[in-house]
């Protein structure tokens, strides 16, 4: 591997395998607990009733 | 036909746990904020999930595949440039920190509070404009790749697509972000497992050493010309030699210095502008959340360019030695035909869920995304009376639906003038570089007014619809249409804020920057 070009790529291919390998099992957990955490937030959220003014974007 | 009984079952084990994780969100939606914007409760690690997956499309790994097989290595530089500009972008929060702290749902908004509704609607049209265009052929593509790794008959096409497209439609009409962030997240972990395991076993298919030695042959073979076009690369990469250097992209026949100082201008418009990018900031629980997302996700874009372009490479060698390309094939199907010589049994199952992953999220975070502009920044400033919640709920979702039939049509038709990317970029580019200079001068500059806004956004546009439109009749170059854009709506902001009225004080800059 003389070519700097060859090297740089080389080392990008298998960092990118390993960090999407790292990413699915670090993320997936991380962000399954997130949805939790959200869906809790959004259930004891008070809900928006038929009979209130309409708002417009915030 | 390639799929077996066990991948057509792991296939629909996974859409039917989309569907269902989609349709289960439904619940949660109580009004247009939480349905555009999922109620601002996205943490960092959802916000990295659901961004990678939404970027990480399909048509990406098609075209970035395409740019592996006629450009080697080389062509995955662009990956890099994006590492590179979120990085930096997320680093300084650049745009994206005063834009999230702004509280609005879309960028557009943002032009109404510091420039004025006019700038807020002519900016919508064509953040929709560019951005339906540039969606337009992502069905086409995403269903090319499934033929031709599936071994489906090229007649299906048409109707997988729209069949796909349907179940998309049922999740993002009906939860909107909330079944998009969630969808994202199965869809993050399918298509990453999908990656990884293609990656490894293509690897080992062709041999790390086999396929060095085959890109150097063949861009031995090929003379290395001086400069190759997207249309001279491409002719060459079929003949099975390479007009491009494999792994140098400032070689004068890769990419070359010009391109991808563009690409880097461009870049960081993108990571600032893309609506599909910055709702997931705008999504965010606060600036710094959305800051931190950025930086996690940099990487991820060097392999969202360099895996597939790996696979497109490999493809190149094998077939470079196995006879050359078949005539019904071309640069942009042959990877998804290798895939399916190379992948066995169960595991082609597994790809194919991750690719379907894949384009899935892609769908819908666009179609969300663009029927939330039009309904926020078209529809809505139009209307005399608010409509009511359910009303707003109702008009976005047919909103997606129309976008969703709009797609269908346009994918089916239009051909493309030149290689995928630089169709994505010219599109792209409609507003990307008008928008980035609003933003960037709204944000940062007292001086700008609703004249040089107006002026940087027709201006602007100007570039990538000449080439859109008359780029293959005068072969023009698309970084020439690309760089043009950015210089035209610098120049309109500029000259139109100097030779006008400034603006009157306390500018909304201030506040937004808040």
């Amino acid at each position: 591997m003389k070519d700097p070009f060859l090297l740089f790529w080389a080392v990008l291919i298998f960092a990118s395998i390993a960090w999407y390998a790292f990413l699915v099992f670090y993320v997936g957990w991380k962000a399954g607990g997130e949805i939790k955490t959200m869906i809790a937030a959004l259930s004891g959220a008070e809900p928006v009733k038929p009979d209130d003014p309409p708002r417009r974007a915030p | 036909m390639s799929l077996t009984p066990i991948d057509w079952i792991i296939i629909l084990i996974y859409l039917g746990g989309c569907m269902a994780a989609g349709l289960w969100m439904r619940r949660y939606v109580r009004g247009v904020q939480d349905f555009a914007v999922a109620g601002r409760e996205m943490d960092v690690n959802l916000g990295i999930a659901s961004l990678a997956a939404t970027e990480l499309g399909l048509v990406t790994i098609m075209y970035t595949a395409q740019l592996g097989y006629e450009k080697g290595f080389a062509g995955s530089m662009i990956g890099v440039i994006i590492c590179a500009s979120v990085w930096l972008v997320g680093r300084t929060g650049f745009v994206i920190a005063p834009l999230r702290t702004a509280g609005v749902m879309t960028i557009p908004e943002l032009f109404e509070k510091r420039f004025s509704p006019r700038v807020r609607w002519l900016a919508g049209l064509f953040v929709v404009l560019g951005g339906l265009l540039n969606m337009g052929i992502f069905l086409r593509l995403g269903g090319e790749f499934l033929v031709y790794a599936t071994g489906l008959p090229p007649g299906w096409l048409e109707w997988v697509m729209t069949a796909l497209l349907g179940l998309v439609l049922v999740y993002t009409a009906l939860g909107g972000m909330l079944s998009v962030l969630v969808t994202d997240f199965i869809q993050f972990l399918v298509m990453g497992v999908g990656i990884v395991v293609t990656s490894v076993l293509v690897i080992n298919h062709v041999g790390w050493d086999n396929l060095i030695a085959g890109l150097q042959t063949a861009w031995a073979a090929g003379g290395g010309a001086a400069a190759a076009t997207a249309p001279a690369a491409g002719e060459a990469a079929k003949a099975g030699t390479l007009a491009a250097h494999p792994f140098n992209p400032f070689h004068a026949s890769s990419f070359g210095w010009g391109y991808l100082l563009w690409q880097f201008a461009f870049q960081i418009a993108v990571a600032t502008t893309w609506q599909t990018q910055i709702s997931r900031v705008l999504a965010a629980k606060d600036a710094d959340t959305a800051k931190r997302m950025y930086r996690r996700t940099a990487f991820y874009f060097v392999g969202r360019f360099l895996l597939p372009g790996l696979w497109g490479a490999a493809a190149f060698v094998w077939f470079a030695q196995h006879g050359g390309l078949p005539k019904d094939l071309t640069t942009l199907t042959a990877m998804p035909h290798y895939l399916a010589i190379v992948l066995p049994a169960g595991v082609i199952g597994l790809v194919v869920a991750g690719m379907l992953a894949a384009e899935m999220s892609t769908d819908s975070g666009y179609m969300l995304t663009w029927a939330t502009v039009i309904y926020n920044d078209l529809v809505n400033p139009c209307l005399k009376r608010p409509l009511s919640p359910k009303g707003q709920l109702l008009l976005t979702r047919l909103l997606v639906l129309g976008i969703a039939v709009f797609l269908l049509f346009y994918g089916l038709w239009y051909e493309l003038p030149g290689n995928a990317w630089d169709y994505l970029a010219v599109t792209g580019n409609i507003y990307l570089a008008s928008v980035f200079t609003l933003l960037v001068a709204g944000l940062y500059w007292p001086r700008a007014n609703a004249a040089g806004a107006v002026a940087a956004l027709v201006l602007g546009a100007i570039g990538p619809l000449v080439f859109l439109f008359l780029g293959k009749a005068y072969k023009i170059a698309p970084e020439v249409a690309g760089a043009s854009s950015f210089g035209l709506a610098a120049l309109g902001m500029i000259a139109g804020s100097l030779l006008t009225a400034a603006p009157a004080a306390p500018s909304a800059s201030a506040s937004a920057r808040t």
